[in-house]
């Protein structure tokens, strides 16, 4: 078994073991760090893996969250039922990604700081209009959404949600990983590292890219459907420019380079967050922003990615 | 008629204070290959410098001159400290620069409130204007863009200084093996370009309401402004602005204020996907 696979294994034996020495009422909060972890990965597939870096990643995770609770309160012709607004959370992220990627890659295409200053007005614009809908809720968006049902009991209670989140998130991960190592992953990697030279070898970059970045899309809004099965309710908050740029600094941080470590990055953000911002109040977010930059500066691997890269390279004889 | 001029004066306002705004993206851009995402947070800095030195009792033109250059400062700080390790290294400058508009934001949260804040105006009146009243200090506003934005274009098109920046500009490394000091250069453009936010700033700071997340609603039209009108010239971006802002004015006029912000952002970006190079590389002649 490669050292990779053995890393990942540890950490999900961790986080399995961990509700063993946590409070119950910890696990709550854990669940909702899976949750932002299911969406770092979602990012880090297409930046780190893709090369494409989307300034505005909060789109999807919200259009996920806003069909969830759109379907659910029977705001549609639809049933109101919790599978159906996932299926809704799946399906619309992915189809916005899918068309707003299709139109930014096609001939020419937008490139690296084109694409992201583009993806950011995107999520300006998206925000404004979940904002000014009245049908969404406007400023305060839709809430009370119940929780979802599974096999007649509803999922609520701290320890099967956070099995079920960790559950959710080691699938997101694996999924990724093996697209990773597919021939279309790799395809995608050839993009990433050259988009000439893997054109002159046969590959269509704008179809690939465009497919990359709907099933990146789709998870983001897988995890905004499970944000309103646990919070129960949808806001511009969760679709606009505040989102998106705190998963850019989670990914950072964790290592956009591998899923795993772009996911423990959130989880990491997210936990410290919760104890620190207790002592140090306003001043975290100034400290985020700080260590962003550093790990721009001195740790583009990001804290856990290069743990992993460090542990998975072998030492040079 | 006379409602019309009156509309054309206030479209000609916003539009002179975008072209400030883009100017400074794009000088910054052009020269140093650096995307400054903290652009918006230069122009905010420049209302809170107003808003400062004016609680310390300076009269208001003393705190519009200082201001700019209360934050040309920052900007320079920021260059030397952050900037200059991102070079050659494109997407990482967004990274960079955007941890630095979060740091500076909440920076501002601590120090002044998540609230919102008013600077009180200089007490100039109104004179009548085609038949209307229209409040001087408007006037004073576009006066001051003006000469700022001419005064840039001096600085770029008729000094040694400006020649060298050009030269950096069309090749860095042939400048630089030419023996212009590139370093200077960046370090000189970085903070002119965060100053022209700043004064941009500080001119708006009596008509807009000061509060720390107001630099991405100028940030996200400045750049569109110099995508739209394509990369790499200095002129391109008054072009780009009056596109933006001209749009913006009209759907203003004809909707409201937030649907019209919403087309003139989709216009934009379908105009960049159309036209990566621009509208004026239909047509270019400049270096």
């Amino acid at each position: 078994m490669s050292r990779n696979s053995l890393i990942h294994i540890a950490a999900l034996a961790l986080f399995a073991l961990l509700p063993l020495m946590l409070p119950h009422w910890a696990l709550t909060d854990f669940a909702i760090y899976f949750t932002y972890a299911i969406f770092a990965a979602s990012l880090s597939f297409v930046w780190g893996h893709v090369g494409l870096l989307s300034l505005g990643h909060a789109v999807y995770f919200g259009l996920g969250a806003y069909a969830m609770s759109v379907v659910t309160l029977g705001m549609t012709p639809l049933p109101a039922t919790s599978w159906l607004g996932i299926l809704l959370a799946l399906a619309a992220p992915a189809l916005a990604a899918f068309a707003l990627s299709s139109f930014f890659f096609a001939s020419k295409g937008l490139t690296g700081a084109f694409f992201g200053i583009v993806t950011l007005a995107v999520a300006f614009i998206f925000e404004r209009i979940a904002i000014n809908s009245g049908w969404l809720g406007g400023m305060n968006g839709l809430m009370s959404v119940p929780p979802v049902m599974v096999f007649g009991f509803e999922l609520y209670d701290p320890l099967p949600l956070y099995m079920v989140l960790l559950a959710i998130l080691a699938a997101t991960i694996f999924t990724l990983d093996r697209i990773k190592l597919s021939p279309f992953g790799l395809s995608l990697a050839a993009i990433r590292e050259n988009e000439l030279r893997a054109e002159s070898l046969g590959l269509n970059a704008r179809q690939l890219k465009v497919w990359a970045f709907t099933i990146s899309g789709m998870i983001a809004g897988l995890a905004g459907a499970l944000f309103v099965a646990q919070f129960g309710f949808a806001s511009p908050s969760l679709i606009g420019f505040s989102l998106s740029a705190e998963v850019l600094i989670w990914v950072a941080l964790g290592g956009r380079t591998s899923i795993l470590a772009a996911a423990l990055g959130a989880i990491a953000v997210r936990y410290l967050e919760s104890q620190l911002s207790g002592s140090l109040g306003a001043f975290w977010p100034m400290i985020a922003g700080l260590l962003f930059m550093l790990s721009v500066l001195f740790l583009p691997r990001g804290l856990f990615g290069e743990m992993i890269y460090r542990l998975t390279t072998a030492p040079r004889n | 008629m006379d409602r019309l001029l009156i509309f054309l004066l206030d479209s000609s306002n916003a539009m002179l204070v975008l072209m400030l705004v883009s100017l400074g993206l794009a000088v910054i851009f052009g020269l140093m290959n650096v995307i400054n995402m903290a652009h918006g947070e230069f122009l905010v800095l420049g209302a809170y410098g107003v808003l400062t030195l004016q609680g310390l009792g300076l009269p208001f033109w003393i705190c519009l001159a200082l201001a700019p250059l209360i934050v040309s400062a920052i900007g320079l700080a920021a260059e030397e400290l952050l900037i200059r390790r991102t070079y050659e290294r494109l997407l990482d400058t967004i990274l960079a620069t955007w941890g630095l508009s979060l740091f500076l934001r909440q920076g501002l949260i601590l120090l002044y409130g998540p609230g919102s804040h008013a600077v009180s105006p200089p007490a100039l009146g109104s004179i009548p204007l085609f038949g209307e009243t229209y409040p001087i200090y408007r006037l004073i506003v576009m006066v001051i863009s003006a000469a700022a934005i001419a005064a840039t274009f001096w600085l770029f098109f008729r000094t040694d200084i400006g020649l060298q920046a050009r030269a950096v500009i069309a090749n860095r490394n042939m400048a630089a093996s030419l023996g212009i000091n590139t370093r200077l250069l960046d370090r000189l453009t970085f903070s002119l370009g965060a100053g022209l936010a700043g004064l941009a700033g500080a001119v708006m700071s009596p008509l807009i309401s000061i509060d720390p997340n107001a630099g991405l609603g100028w940030l996200v039209p400045g750049f569109l402004s110099i995508l739209v009108a394509g990369l790499g010239t200095i002129s391109g971006p008054l072009a780009g602005a009056a596109t933006v802002s001209a749009t913006d004015s009209l759907a203003s006029a004809l909707t409201s204020p937030v649907w019209a912000q919403l087309t003139v952002f989709v216009a934009a970006i379908i105009v960049i996907r159309f036209f990566p190079q621009g509208l004026l590389a239909l047509r270019r002649r400049e270096a």
